[in-house]
């Protein structure tokens, strides 16, 4: 497994540090789909120099898929995804309160929180996020490859709250977090993986992805004729060690990762905001198209539950989950196909 | 030149005499010969537009369906350019999504006389792209690739698209441009426009030279395809034209097969020496690419580097052992003789120390090497320039010279520096010259006399968190530039708040010619208004 003791992260700058570098524009998918450069973290925080207000940029705000690739190339050192979350939570406060299911049960589950019990102080665990538990056959494989517990209070609604822009009460953190001191950290959303760096600083935590390709039974069945797929937002979020991380991976195995010339990860099935709340349509999985553009794996090995949607619905390759990979028969049953 | 008694000062002060100004229409050349007299050696941002007519402007507009934005949101994202030391907001911003819609947006302004500059990275330095009112057009809208064709080693791109997005396309097809600047974020209208140098420009020639064909809506919104045979006039004027007589919506670039390089380093204590075996290399075509980048004046490296095997094995048979600088540890073990006999010198060597703890890891990241060879070059240094040498003022006077005077240019500007900034950075490079391509050249960075090659050098001082007034940074462009006219030079980034120096080197015929035709392209004089004349 690779090094799992991160550093606590430098005080990021805030907008006003922004000198118009246009570099995350680059990387930006908002950008890839509107070529507005309002529709960038760098248009944003020149609008925030000049006056703008929150409403005034609810559009990219809310268009945003906060997969941090902008972070990372920031010269400047500007927390970019943090800064569109603080507008998302401006946003959220400043207007009349949006009705949704989706809303209505996560400030639900907030006031409640979760009961959980008590764990053995070091022994690790596994927050694997709603969509993995959908999946009870692969969630299990998960946890056989890893060996890991899974926590009784896993931050759903946590991570879906950071999502959103909606204020998580104190008493609900802390009870999270609490959950969570002493343990070894693996989490599955990679927006609550890049938080979790921020609130529990010296913690050992990594993402899904990066833990499960350190397995032997994952890792030595990745082919040179793969492509990789990397759940962007834990890439971006802790991307020093996982561009040299990602990088021996690709030597030792000579997959083809989803990475651009930049070493930023493209992220294929990242929703904005508005997209998520079915405010309005995607953009045709674009970025999944992209990534595939000029490229003829015969295999796709996806970290996301997200990712392998958005690759079920632009190819017909076969797209398997990284946790599928290995010498299980009932995962070689499931996909026959994807493994030969 | 009149002059006036000011009561409040009590002292006889010279203003430049300017006549009123009907509004929307153009004053006077604030180029013309004596337009420098009497001018302190001060910021030179242009006036702002006075806004006349833009109601019915952008009326009109709405009419033709184009659509404009206005506010802080829309317009504040371009209120400096990369140079970050001229300041200017339009009335309104534009973002370029068709031939067409430009057409009808600069039909538009020349009827209602609403001045339009165009942007497209926003990487100028002197507020070339920076609107002082008016309208803003955005050509980063139009950034896509229309075709590949990999046979002929031809990309047809919208002009707004930036060079790094062109080198992603590019790489699927496993092709590479040939080059541009090294910055992720010019766009490539823009550096067609001026130039663009590389680190291969010695034996590739400048960006704009890879040019086959452009299509360019002219500044009265005809949209003309052109080329060296389909209208030439054309196409000699707006390469390198400064986006004075059209703007370039598509380009059709030669491209070539993306190779990985093999990089050497040598490093020098005399910058001459340096230079002497940069020319060395570039007239016997020694090496695929070359420049040079200064730590300081007694840390000088020569980059050189190599597309195959083959051009690397010939340098290291017939070149290599008559360049006269050190390889690394070599000149470590130099540097530490010579600080060792100058102890009171100990913040220099720290100084140094520190540079390359910072900056050579950064051309070293394992991700970018692969069996000892640099992968995606165009991201490793631009990432380097943006972090180490980048900065919310990017203050970057250059001298463009012939071969032959190019190192007394260098010495002299490298003097001005040290007068001026505790920490600098020289970055020189040759380029190819292409004698079909002289018509192109005229009134450009391309000196007159050069034959053969032309040499660069930008001078950027190490802001390093400094504080420094735009009247310091203009006191050192316009020292840097003054070498230039002493010697006959010219500039890269001649525009916008360096434009006072564009008679002076060019001389009244030649800039009153190019005058005689903007005026004959743009009657009412609204495209780019501000950058030359």
């Amino acid at each position: 497994m690779p090094a799992t003791l991160a550093r606590a992260p430098a005080a990021p700058r805030d907008y006003a540090a922004c000198s118009g570098c246009n570099l995350c524009v680059l990387v930006c998918p908002m950008w890839r789909s509107h070529r507005d450069p309002r529709f960038t973290p760098e248009g944003l925080a020149k609008a925030l120099q000049h006056g703008a207000t929150a409403a005034q940029l609810a559009a990219p705000v809310e268009a945003c898929s906060l997969c941090g690739a902008c972070d990372p190339v920031c010269p400047e050192g500007i927390d970019l995804p943090g800064l569109v979350m603080d507008l998302r939570q401006k946003l959220a406060n400043s207007l009349s309160p949006r009705s949704s299911p989706l809303l209505d049960d996560l400030c639900a589950s907030l006031q409640q929180g979760v009961a959980s019990g008590v764990a053995s102080r070091s022994a690790p665990l596994l927050l694997p996020g709603p969509d993995l538990r959908a999946d009870a056959a692969l969630l299990a494989r998960v946890q056989a490859l890893l060996g890991l517990a899974i926590a009784d209070d896993d931050g759903d609604d946590i991570a879906l709250a950071l999502e959103l822009g909606v204020e998580i009460p104190q008493h609900r953190l802390q009870q999270f977090l609490a959950s969570l001191r002493g343990h070894s950290i693996v989490a599955a959303d990679g927006l609550l993986l890049r938080q979790l760096r921020r609130w529990l600083p010296g913690s050992q935590r990594m993402g899904l992805g990066a833990a499960l390709s350190s397995r032997p039974a994952v890792r030595s069945n990745l082919l040179a004729t793969d492509l990789y797929v990397i759940e962007a937002r834990a890439y971006h979020g802790d991307y020093e060690r996982m561009v040299a991380y990602y990088d021996r991976l690709q030597l030792e195995t000579g997959c083809a990762l989803n990475l651009d010339l930049q070493r930023i990860a493209i992220p294929a099935g990242a929703q904005g905001l508005s997209q998520k709340l079915g405010a309005t349509p995607g953009d045709g999985d674009a970025q999944a198209k992209w990534i595939l553009k000029g490229r003829r794996p015969a295999r796709i090995v996806v970290e996301s539950m997200a990712d392998r949607a958005a690759f079920e619905r632009v190819c017909d390759l076969p797209v398997v989950h990284l946790a599928e990979l290995g010498e299980d028969p009932e995962m070689i049953k499931r996909r026959p196909h994807a493994f030969g | 030149m009149a002059g006036y008694y000011s009561p409040l000062t009590s002292t006889r002060t010279l203003l430049l005499k300017i006549p009123p100004v009907e509004p929307g229409t153009v004053g006077p050349c604030p180029v013309a010969p004596d337009a420098l007299q009497g001018i302190k050696r001060q910021q030179t941002n242009p006036a702002r537009w006075n806004g006349a007519g833009w109601q019915d402007f952008v009326a009109a507009l709405r009419t033709s369906s184009v659509e404009l934005a206005e506010g802080a949101a829309a317009c504040g994202v371009y209120a400096t350019d990369a140079g970050g030391t001229a300041y200017g907001l339009p009335h309104g911003v534009v973002l370029a999504r068709s031939a067409g819609q430009i057409s009808l947006l600069l039909k538009a302004a020349q009827a209602h006389r609403v001045p339009v500059t165009v942007r497209g990275g926003g990487l100028t330095t002197e507020g070339e792209s920076v609107a002082f009112g008016g309208v803003l057009l955005d050509m980063s809208g139009m950034s896509r690739v229309l075709n590949v064709d990999a046979q002929a080693l031809t990309v047809r791109a919208e002009a707004g698209i930036y060079w790094h997005a062109l080198a992603e396309e590019l790489r699927r097809e496993n092709l590479d441009y040939l080059s541009a600047p090294l910055n992720l974020t010019s766009s490539v209208g823009g550096t067609l426009g001026v130039g663009g140098i590389d680190v291969n420009s010695a034996r590739l020639g400048c960006s704009a030279d890879q040019a086959l064909s452009l299509q360019v809506v002219t500044p009265t919104g005809e949209i003309v395809e052109c080329s060296d045979g389909e209208n030439p006039e054309l196409f000699q004027r707006v390469i390198l034209g400064y986006g004075q007589f059209g703007i370039i919506t598509e380009a059709t670039l030669r491209v070539r097969p993306y190779t990985p390089l093999a990089m050497h380093y040598y490093y020098y204590s005399s910058l001459r020496t340096a230079i002497e075996d940069l020319q060395m290399l570039d007239r016997n075509d020694a090496s695929d690419y070359s420049g040079i980048l200064t730590i300081m004046d007694c840390a000088v490296n020569l980059l050189v580097a190599f597309d195959s095997d083959e051009r690397e094995a010939a340098f290291r048979k017939n070149w290599e052992s008559r360049l006269r600088g050190y390889g690394e540890f070599g000149f470590a073990l130099c540097m530490a003789g010579h600080y060792a006999l100058r102890p009171w010198k100990f913040r220099e060597a720290l100084y140094l120390l520190q540079r390359k703890r910072e900056v050579f890891p950064e051309f070293r990241r394992p991700e970018y090497m692969r069996e000892g060879k640099m992968h995606d070059r165009s991201v490793v240094f631009s990432r380097a320039v943006w972090k180490h040498w980048g900065s919310r003022q990017m203050v970057i006077p250059d001298l463009a010279t012939s071969a032959d005077k190019f190192i007394e240019a260098v010495e002299r500007g490298n003097a001005v520096c040290r007068k001026y900034f505790v920490h600098y950075t020289l970055y020189c490079v040759g380029i190819k010259l292409r004698p079909d391509h002289q018509p192109h050249y005229e009134m450009s960075c391309v000196p007159p006399d050069a034959e053969g090659w032309a040499y660069g050098c930008e001078f950027e001082p190490m802001i390093e968190g400094g504080i420094y007034s735009r009247d310091h940074f203009q006191s050192f462009k316009n020292a840097i530039y003054d070498v230039g006219v002493d010697m006959g030079a010219s500039y890269y980034r001649f525009g916008g708040m360096m434009k006072g120096y564009i008679r002076r080197v060019f001389g009244d015929a030649l800039v009153d010619r190019h005058l005689a035709m903007k005026r004959r392209a743009d009657p009412a004089m609204i495209l780019n208004r501000d950058v030359i004349f």
